[in-house]
């Protein structure tokens, strides 16, 4: 702006946005040394904006500074309860004060606001005790996706027995759009089991003591070790819940588009051909009653 | 504009009353929901607002088109909207006369505007924009402000009634808003309420606010005050039976607590002017 004329409509926005979101509040920025700071040069305040001896205009600022941290601190609170859970509060709140500075909200709807911080906080420093965070966060936010995902039909027990017997073994799966295949590193779905049963126990979370053994932070963290889980919803409810080995890798197949004879091939391993045969039957009924199989055949396409 | 489409007196769609609304019959006459909130492939909210609007008229009612903003119009979100306009058929669509973002950043709040003749030519041709691209009714809100410009050349109420005039587009005078904001920035309600153009005045809004001492917050997580509910009146009066809800979106009482509120609006409704029919159902859209 230059000294002395009106600012435009996008310069006094520019103003606005860069007083309300300085992570130190409006007063500091206004006050950081020129050159260090945020450059916001304190006459074009006083120029901008009025307030009164009851309220001066800093501290009508600092409203719509604080509205604006807590609004995203709550969505990413109730979008990550257990990310939450696991660091407590404070440490919460210096994760999401990182994280919008870093990852500001670029999409109209708080529902994506979110969609950074798997990533985030697998390189956040003061998150590196909590080595697991991030795995935990990506279980969070693929429930948060499977449970508005795309509508779809469900393959029912009846369409698959309606397929020719000669072609069953070139048939493909095709899964819902509610449906994840998740891998990790860390112990996760155990742990979140865990964290619920600490709250349950203690009542919310937030309201625990600390020191009180419904504490989600007295929840041993989990332990390192290759696991899997898939996400799904059923009846616009979502669920996940831990995979053995077997059932990550026919799911992983299946998702690749390998055909049911080839699933079975990869399940006999090991086993005699009928325990291979009630193995995969057992499988491919619990993803029919989940409701995480849109169709199957041979002509499927993916 | 104005009442003869008046879908009587309703409450806002939330998450926390789902269940309820469902589950038996809702003594209030439409919803309201939030248009963002609906704004996803799938799942339970979509699921909900269909069955919700199998019942009742609904309206939608938006936060980020941030229609003042000097960011160009978001034309995905437009998009989004006009799918869900079509899929739903609202009695309209509504937003508010602030900005939300600067720089393809979104504070996910309704932020002032200043009330000069630059301010005014930008929103003008936006919503005009908007409802080119929308082809249905299109309603402005007046939001509550903390902070004033010093540039501001005209009244709050000016600056809305410009646009409405200018732009064809109809205004949802939000009671509490015009309440707080008169309270933060020291003018007085009844002057705003008489500063708005009648035909234009095609919704209300009510809420609750907190008091924190040197300021008024715009909180929606209290009833709706004794002075509101003055103001209120003072607004039926002048601009008739037009369509009335209100909004509780922080501490959420059951849904009965907000039906009472709803029915006390219609109650004083109907003190300053009389039983006034109103249309139900489906065929209001």
């Amino acid at each position: 702006m230059k000294p002395g004329a009106p600012p435009d409509l996008k310069q006094t926005q520019e103003l606005f946005w860069a007083l309300i979101t300085a992570p130190e509040g409006v007063r500091a920025a206004i006050d950081a040394p020129a050159g260090r700071g945020s450059g916001i040069d304190p006459a074009q305040v006083d120029a901008v904006f009025a307030g009164d001896e009851r309220l001066p205009a800093v501290e009508r600022l600092d409203i719509y500074a604080n509205m604006y941290f807590f609004r995203l601190l709550d969505c990413l609170a109730e979008d990550f309860p257990k990310v939450r859970a696991a660091l407590g509060p404070e440490r919460f709140h210096n994760l999401v004060t990182d994280y919008i500075l870093r990852h500001p909200s670029e999409h109209p709807s708080l529902r994506y606001l979110g969609r950074r911080l798997p990533e985030f906080v697998a390189g956040h420093a003061p998150s590196a005790g909590f080595p697991f965070l991030a795995d935990l966060a990506r279980l969070e936010w693929t429930r948060a996706g499977v449970f508005d995902a795309p509508d779809s039909a469900t393959l029912t027990r009846a369409a698959l027995a309606r397929l020719p017997q000669e072609s069953v073994g070139e048939a493909r799966f095709r899964f819902v759009p509610a449906f994840a295949l998740l891998r990790f590193d860390h112990e996760v779905v155990r742990y979140w089991r865990a964290l619920d049963e600490a709250e349950a126990d203690g009542g919310a979370p937030r309201e625990a003591p600390a020191a009180s053994a419904a504490d989600p932070a007295a929840v041993p963290h989990p332990a390192r070790r290759k696991t899997a889980a898939r996400v799904w919803r059923k009846d616009l409810v979502v669920y996940h819940a831990g995979l053995d080995e077997e059932e990550a890798h026919a799911l992983e197949l299946a998702l690749q588009g390998e055909t049911l004879g080839r699933i079975c091939q990869v399940l006999a391993a090991g086993l005699s051909p009928a325990q291979a045969t009630e193995r995969a039957g057992r499988m491919i009924q619990a993803w029919i009653e989940d409701g995480i199989l849109a169709d199957c055949g041979p002509n499927t396409s993916l | 504009m104005g009442h003869p489409d008046s879908l009587g007196h309703g409450v806002g769609l939330r998450r926390d009353h789902f269940d309820r609304i469902l589950g038996g019959p809702a003594r209030v006459d439409w919803f309201e929901a939030i248009s963002e909130n609906f704004m996803v492939p799938g799942g339970r909210p979509l699921d909900v607002l269909t069955r919700v609007r199998e019942r009742y008229p609904i309206v939608l009612h938006g936060v980020s088109l941030s229609i003042g903003s000097t960011d160009p119009l978001d034309d995905k979100y437009l998009d989004r909207l006009d799918a869900l306009a079509k899929r739903f058929e609202p009695a309209w669509l509504s937003d508010h006369l602030c900005w939300s973002g600067v720089g393809g950043r979104q504070a996910h709040d309704l932020l002032p505007l200043p009330y000069t003749a630059q301010a005014l030519d930008h929103v003008v041709g936006r919503v005009q924009r908007v409802q080119e691209r929308l082809g249905r009714p299109f309603v402005l809100e007046n939001v509550s402000s903390y902070v004033a410009y010093a540039d501001s050349a005209m009244p709050e109420w000016e600056f809305l009634a410009e646009v409405a005039r200018r732009s064809g587009c109809g205004i949802l005078l939000d009671i509490n808003n015009i309440y707080v904001s008169a309270k933060n920035h020291r003018f007085d309600p009844r002057e705003y309420i008489l500063g708005v153009p009648k035909e234009a005045v095609r919704q209300f809004h009510l809420a609750g606010h907190s008091n924190k001492g040197t300021f008024l917050l715009d909180t929606h997580d209290h009833p709706v005050i004794d002075e509101v509910w003055e103001l209120y009146k003072d607004a039926v009066r002048r601009f008739g039976p037009v369509s009335t809800l209100v909004e509780w979106d922080d501490k959420i009482p059951p849904f009965e607590r907000l039906e009472q509120e709803s029915i006390r609006a219609k109650e004083i409704q109907d003190e300053a002017l009389g039983p006034v029919p109103v249309k139900t159902g489906r065929g209001t859209a």
